[in-house]
Protein backbone atom coordinates (compact mmCIF):
# COMPACT_ATOMS: atom_id res chain seq x y z
CA UNK A 1 0.00 0.00 0.00
CA UNK A 2 1.80 3.33 -0.76
CA UNK A 3 0.76 6.85 1.21
CA UNK A 4 -0.64 8.51 -1.86
CA UNK A 5 -3.36 5.99 -1.92
CA UNK A 6 -4.11 6.27 1.19
CA UNK A 7 -4.08 10.11 1.17
CA UNK A 8 -6.27 10.71 -1.75
CA UNK A 9 -9.47 13.29 -0.86
CA UNK A 10 -9.17 11.81 2.70
CA UNK A 11 -6.29 13.25 3.25
CA UNK A 12 -7.12 16.39 2.00
CA UNK A 13 -5.59 19.21 3.88
CA UNK A 14 -1.75 17.30 4.45
CA UNK A 15 -1.25 16.64 1.01
CA UNK A 16 -2.29 19.68 -0.23
CA UNK A 17 0.45 21.49 2.08
CA UNK A 18 2.94 18.78 0.97
CA UNK A 19 1.98 19.18 -2.90
CA UNK A 20 1.45 23.29 -3.24
CA UNK A 21 5.06 23.36 -1.03
CA UNK A 22 6.88 21.20 -3.55
CA UNK A 23 5.66 22.66 -6.50
CA UNK A 24 6.19 26.16 -5.15
CA UNK A 25 9.64 24.93 -3.93
CA UNK A 26 10.28 23.73 -7.55
CA UNK A 27 9.11 27.12 -8.85
CA UNK A 28 11.18 29.33 -6.47
CA UNK A 29 14.39 27.03 -7.85
CA UNK A 30 13.39 27.62 -11.07
CA UNK A 31 13.42 31.02 -10.46
CA UNK A 32 17.09 31.18 -8.94
CA UNK A 33 18.26 28.57 -11.57
CA UNK A 34 17.45 30.91 -14.14
CA UNK A 35 18.42 34.21 -13.09
CA UNK A 36 22.10 32.81 -11.92
CA UNK A 37 22.77 31.79 -14.97
CA UNK A 38 21.55 34.81 -16.51
CA UNK A 39 23.68 36.88 -13.31
CA UNK A 40 26.87 34.99 -15.23
CA UNK A 41 25.92 35.30 -18.44
CA UNK A 42 24.67 39.25 -18.69
CA UNK A 43 27.96 40.90 -16.71
CA UNK A 44 26.27 44.39 -16.80
CA UNK A 45 23.06 43.55 -14.88
CA UNK A 46 24.75 40.73 -12.75
CA UNK A 47 24.95 42.67 -9.22
CA UNK A 48 21.09 43.04 -10.06
CA UNK A 49 20.24 39.53 -10.92
CA UNK A 50 22.48 37.87 -7.78
CA UNK A 51 20.63 40.60 -5.64
CA UNK A 52 17.44 39.03 -7.07
CA UNK A 53 18.38 35.49 -6.84
CA UNK A 54 19.35 36.08 -2.86
CA UNK A 55 15.64 37.71 -2.75
CA UNK A 56 14.09 34.85 -4.38
CA UNK A 57 16.08 32.45 -1.76
CA UNK A 58 14.73 34.23 1.58
CA UNK A 59 11.79 34.91 0.33
CA UNK A 60 10.79 31.64 -1.92
CA UNK A 61 12.77 29.05 -1.46
CA UNK A 62 13.25 28.93 2.25
CA UNK A 63 9.35 29.26 2.91
CA UNK A 64 8.15 26.84 0.29
CA UNK A 65 10.81 24.16 1.62
CA UNK A 66 9.42 24.48 5.15
CA UNK A 67 5.68 24.11 3.73
CA UNK A 68 6.83 21.08 1.23
CA UNK A 69 8.63 19.24 4.39
CA UNK A 70 6.00 19.97 7.20
CA UNK A 71 3.43 19.18 4.59
CA UNK A 72 4.90 15.95 4.42
CA UNK A 73 5.29 15.17 7.73
CA UNK A 74 1.87 15.93 8.31
CA UNK A 75 0.72 13.66 5.82
CA UNK A 76 3.10 10.67 7.89
CA UNK A 77 1.19 11.40 11.28
CA UNK A 78 -2.31 11.24 9.32
CA UNK A 79 -1.13 7.89 8.24
CA UNK A 80 0.30 7.03 11.07
CA UNK A 81 3.56 6.28 10.14
CA UNK A 82 7.01 7.71 11.15
CA UNK A 83 10.74 8.27 9.06
CA UNK A 84 11.84 4.79 9.63
CA UNK A 85 8.60 2.88 8.27
CA UNK A 86 8.11 4.27 5.40
CA UNK A 87 7.98 2.18 1.72
CA UNK A 88 11.27 3.06 -0.71
CA UNK A 89 9.78 6.11 -2.61
CA UNK A 90 8.76 7.81 0.27
CA UNK A 91 12.56 7.50 1.68
CA UNK A 92 13.78 8.92 -1.59
CA UNK A 93 11.53 12.32 -0.70
CA UNK A 94 12.50 12.49 2.26
CA UNK A 95 16.80 12.05 1.45
CA UNK A 96 16.20 14.53 -1.07
CA UNK A 97 14.13 17.28 1.34
CA UNK A 98 16.39 16.37 4.06
CA UNK A 99 19.64 16.35 2.17
CA UNK A 100 17.50 19.23 0.67
CA UNK A 101 18.54 21.52 3.64
CA UNK A 102 21.98 21.36 3.71
CA UNK A 103 21.88 22.25 -0.15
CA UNK A 104 19.82 25.16 0.69
CA UNK A 105 21.99 26.14 3.30
CA UNK A 106 25.09 26.56 0.76
CA UNK A 107 23.06 27.66 -1.81
CA UNK A 108 22.05 30.66 0.85
CA UNK A 109 25.52 31.21 1.43
CA UNK A 110 26.41 31.44 -2.14
CA UNK A 111 24.07 33.56 -2.87
CA UNK A 112 24.94 35.83 0.56
CA UNK A 113 28.81 35.99 -1.08
CA UNK A 114 27.56 36.07 -4.50
CA UNK A 115 26.10 40.07 -3.79
CA UNK A 116 29.71 40.71 -3.46
CA UNK A 117 31.95 38.30 -5.44
CA UNK A 118 30.65 38.17 -9.39
CA UNK A 119 32.75 34.33 -9.56
CA UNK A 120 30.59 32.61 -7.26
CA UNK A 121 27.11 32.95 -9.19
CA UNK A 122 28.47 30.41 -11.79
CA UNK A 123 28.38 27.83 -8.16
CA UNK A 124 25.46 28.84 -7.09
CA UNK A 125 23.44 28.36 -10.66
CA UNK A 126 25.41 25.49 -10.93
CA UNK A 127 24.19 23.76 -7.64
CA UNK A 128 20.58 25.47 -7.91
CA UNK A 129 20.33 23.09 -11.24
CA UNK A 130 21.41 20.12 -9.54
CA UNK A 131 19.15 20.36 -7.07
CA UNK A 132 16.32 21.07 -9.38
CA UNK A 133 17.21 17.82 -10.82
CA UNK A 134 17.13 16.44 -7.76
CA UNK A 135 13.47 17.79 -6.99
CA UNK A 136 12.72 16.16 -10.76
CA UNK A 137 13.74 12.49 -8.86
CA UNK A 138 11.80 12.78 -5.98
CA UNK A 139 8.96 13.89 -8.25
CA UNK A 140 9.69 11.00 -10.23
CA UNK A 141 9.29 8.78 -7.13
CA UNK A 142 6.60 10.69 -5.10
CA UNK A 143 4.14 10.05 -8.22
CA UNK A 144 5.65 6.94 -10.21
CA UNK A 145 5.83 4.92 -6.83
CA UNK A 146 8.17 2.60 -8.43
CA UNK A 147 8.54 -0.43 -6.49
CA UNK B 1 4.97 0.34 -12.80
CA UNK B 2 2.35 -0.07 -15.09
CA UNK B 3 0.55 2.32 -17.05
CA UNK B 4 -1.54 4.45 -14.75
CA UNK B 5 2.23 5.30 -12.88
CA UNK B 6 3.68 6.49 -15.90
CA UNK B 7 0.49 8.62 -16.79
CA UNK B 8 0.52 9.86 -12.94
CA UNK B 9 3.84 10.74 -13.07
CA UNK B 10 3.59 12.81 -16.21
CA UNK B 11 1.13 14.52 -15.62
CA UNK B 12 2.17 15.57 -11.90
CA UNK B 13 5.45 16.40 -13.95
CA UNK B 14 3.32 18.86 -16.45
CA UNK B 15 1.70 20.33 -12.77
CA UNK B 16 5.34 21.04 -11.48
CA UNK B 17 6.29 23.05 -14.89
CA UNK B 18 3.33 24.39 -14.94
CA UNK B 19 3.34 25.75 -11.50
CA UNK B 20 7.35 26.20 -11.53
CA UNK B 21 7.18 27.98 -14.51
CA UNK B 22 4.19 30.50 -13.48
CA UNK B 23 6.06 31.41 -10.34
CA UNK B 24 9.28 31.68 -12.01
CA UNK B 25 7.44 34.75 -14.02
CA UNK B 26 5.80 36.01 -11.21
CA UNK B 27 8.74 36.49 -9.12
CA UNK B 28 10.35 38.41 -12.11
CA UNK B 29 7.27 40.27 -12.89
CA UNK B 30 7.00 41.12 -9.52
CA UNK B 31 10.74 42.60 -9.22
CA UNK B 32 10.42 44.24 -12.34
CA UNK B 33 7.60 46.19 -10.85
CA UNK B 34 10.12 47.27 -8.22
CA UNK B 35 12.67 48.76 -11.02
CA UNK B 36 12.99 52.07 -12.64
CA UNK B 37 15.71 51.31 -15.43
CA UNK B 38 14.05 50.38 -18.54
CA UNK B 39 17.28 48.14 -19.43
CA UNK B 40 17.03 46.88 -15.91
CA UNK B 41 12.97 46.25 -16.87
CA UNK B 42 13.68 44.47 -20.20
CA UNK B 43 15.54 42.30 -19.19
CA UNK B 44 13.45 40.85 -16.01
CA UNK B 45 10.40 40.42 -18.57
CA UNK B 46 12.86 38.86 -21.13
CA UNK B 47 13.46 36.48 -18.76
CA UNK B 48 10.08 35.39 -18.30
CA UNK B 49 10.16 33.78 -22.00
CA UNK B 50 12.50 30.71 -19.97
CA UNK B 51 9.36 30.46 -17.55
CA UNK B 52 6.47 30.40 -20.56
CA UNK B 53 8.42 27.67 -22.00
CA UNK B 54 8.19 25.46 -18.75
CA UNK B 55 4.45 26.65 -18.70
CA UNK B 56 3.56 25.73 -22.32
CA UNK B 57 5.43 21.84 -21.58
CA UNK B 58 3.19 21.76 -18.00
CA UNK B 59 -0.03 23.17 -20.50
CA UNK B 60 0.03 20.28 -22.70
CA UNK B 61 1.48 17.41 -20.30
CA UNK B 62 -1.25 18.32 -17.56
CA UNK B 63 -3.88 18.08 -20.06
CA UNK B 64 -2.65 15.58 -22.12
CA UNK B 65 -2.03 12.86 -19.28
CA UNK B 66 -4.81 14.67 -17.71
CA UNK B 67 -7.99 13.33 -19.47
CA UNK B 68 -5.92 10.22 -20.04
CA UNK B 69 -5.50 9.36 -16.70
CA UNK B 70 -9.50 9.84 -16.03
CA UNK B 71 -9.87 7.29 -18.59
CA UNK B 72 -7.03 5.30 -17.25
CA UNK B 73 -8.07 5.14 -13.54
CA UNK B 74 -9.21 2.20 -11.84
CA UNK B 75 -10.78 4.53 -8.89
CA UNK B 76 -13.98 4.60 -11.84
CA UNK B 77 -13.43 8.39 -12.32
CA UNK B 78 -15.28 10.02 -15.87
CA UNK B 79 -15.16 12.62 -18.05
CA UNK B 80 -18.62 13.83 -16.92
CA UNK B 81 -17.65 14.63 -12.93
CA UNK B 82 -18.16 18.08 -11.61
CA UNK B 83 -14.05 17.96 -10.58
CA UNK B 84 -13.35 16.85 -14.12
CA UNK B 85 -15.53 19.64 -15.44
CA UNK B 86 -14.38 22.50 -13.16
CA UNK B 87 -10.73 21.68 -13.60
CA UNK B 88 -11.08 21.72 -17.23
CA UNK B 89 -13.07 25.45 -17.52
CA UNK B 90 -10.26 26.09 -15.10
CA UNK B 91 -7.37 24.94 -16.83
CA UNK B 92 -9.13 26.90 -19.93
CA UNK B 93 -10.00 29.94 -18.37
CA UNK B 94 -6.10 30.00 -16.93
CA UNK B 95 -4.62 29.66 -20.17
CA UNK B 96 -6.71 32.33 -21.84
CA UNK B 97 -6.07 34.66 -19.31
CA UNK B 98 -2.47 33.58 -18.61
CA UNK B 99 -1.64 34.24 -22.32
CA UNK B 100 -3.80 37.58 -22.63
CA UNK B 101 -1.86 38.67 -19.41
CA UNK B 102 1.24 37.60 -21.22
CA UNK B 103 0.64 39.43 -24.40
CA UNK B 104 0.00 42.45 -22.64
CA UNK B 105 3.07 42.13 -21.12
CA UNK B 106 5.07 41.30 -24.06
CA UNK B 107 4.57 44.93 -25.49
CA UNK B 108 5.61 46.07 -22.14
CA UNK B 109 8.80 44.50 -22.42
CA UNK B 110 9.17 46.28 -26.45
CA UNK B 111 8.68 49.46 -24.96
CA UNK B 112 11.19 48.88 -22.19
CA UNK B 113 13.35 47.95 -24.82
CA UNK B 114 12.96 50.81 -26.71
CA UNK B 115 13.83 53.45 -23.81
CA UNK B 116 16.75 51.40 -22.89
CA UNK B 117 18.12 52.19 -26.27
CA UNK B 118 17.15 55.85 -26.25
CA UNK B 119 18.99 56.64 -22.93
CA UNK B 120 17.54 54.23 -20.46
CA UNK B 121 16.10 56.83 -17.92
CA UNK B 122 13.04 56.12 -15.61
CA UNK B 123 9.84 56.36 -17.53
CA UNK B 124 5.93 57.12 -16.37
CA UNK B 125 4.53 55.51 -19.28
CA UNK B 126 6.53 52.59 -18.74
CA UNK B 127 5.82 52.46 -14.42
CA UNK B 128 2.22 52.89 -15.72
CA UNK B 129 1.72 49.58 -18.16
CA UNK B 130 3.74 48.06 -15.40
CA UNK B 131 0.95 48.63 -13.03
CA UNK B 132 -1.63 48.09 -15.75
CA UNK B 133 -4.46 46.48 -13.46
CA UNK B 134 -6.03 44.63 -16.33
CA UNK B 135 -2.65 42.86 -17.09
CA UNK B 136 -2.30 42.30 -13.29
CA UNK B 137 -5.50 41.12 -12.98
CA UNK B 138 -5.49 38.42 -15.89
CA UNK B 139 -2.01 37.54 -14.56
CA UNK B 140 -3.02 37.16 -10.98
CA UNK B 141 -6.23 35.23 -11.82
CA UNK B 142 -4.45 33.14 -14.10
CA UNK B 143 -2.43 31.84 -10.53
CA UNK B 144 -5.26 31.66 -8.87
CA UNK B 145 -7.26 29.43 -10.98
CA UNK B 146 -4.31 27.05 -11.01
CA UNK B 147 -4.36 26.81 -7.12
CA UNK B 148 -8.10 26.27 -7.41
CA UNK B 149 -7.20 23.12 -10.20
CA UNK B 150 -4.61 21.99 -7.30
CA UNK B 151 -7.59 21.87 -4.60
CA UNK B 152 -9.68 20.23 -6.91
CA UNK B 153 -7.14 17.11 -7.80
CA UNK B 154 -6.23 16.75 -4.35
CA UNK B 155 -9.62 17.04 -2.90
CA UNK B 156 -12.02 15.68 -6.19
CA UNK B 157 -14.98 16.67 -4.45
CA UNK B 158 -17.83 14.13 -5.89
CA UNK B 159 -15.51 11.65 -6.90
Amino acid sequence: MTVASLCGPTCGAPLFVHVLGATLLFGALFAITTVGFASVRIVEHGPMLRRLAFTIMLAGVWPSYILMRVGAQWVLAHEGLDNDSVPGWVGVGLLVSDVGIVVLLVLTLLAWLGLRRQRVGVWFAGLAAVYLVALGVAVFAMSAKPG
Amino acid sequence: MGKYEWLLFLHVTGAFLLIGGSVTAAALNLSALRRERPSEIALLLGLTRVAVLAIYAGVLLTIVFGLWLVSASPFGYGYGDAWVIATLVLWVYSNAAGGMGGKREDETRKLAERLAVEGDAPSAPLNARLRDPVTLALEYSSGLAIVVILVLMIWKPGA
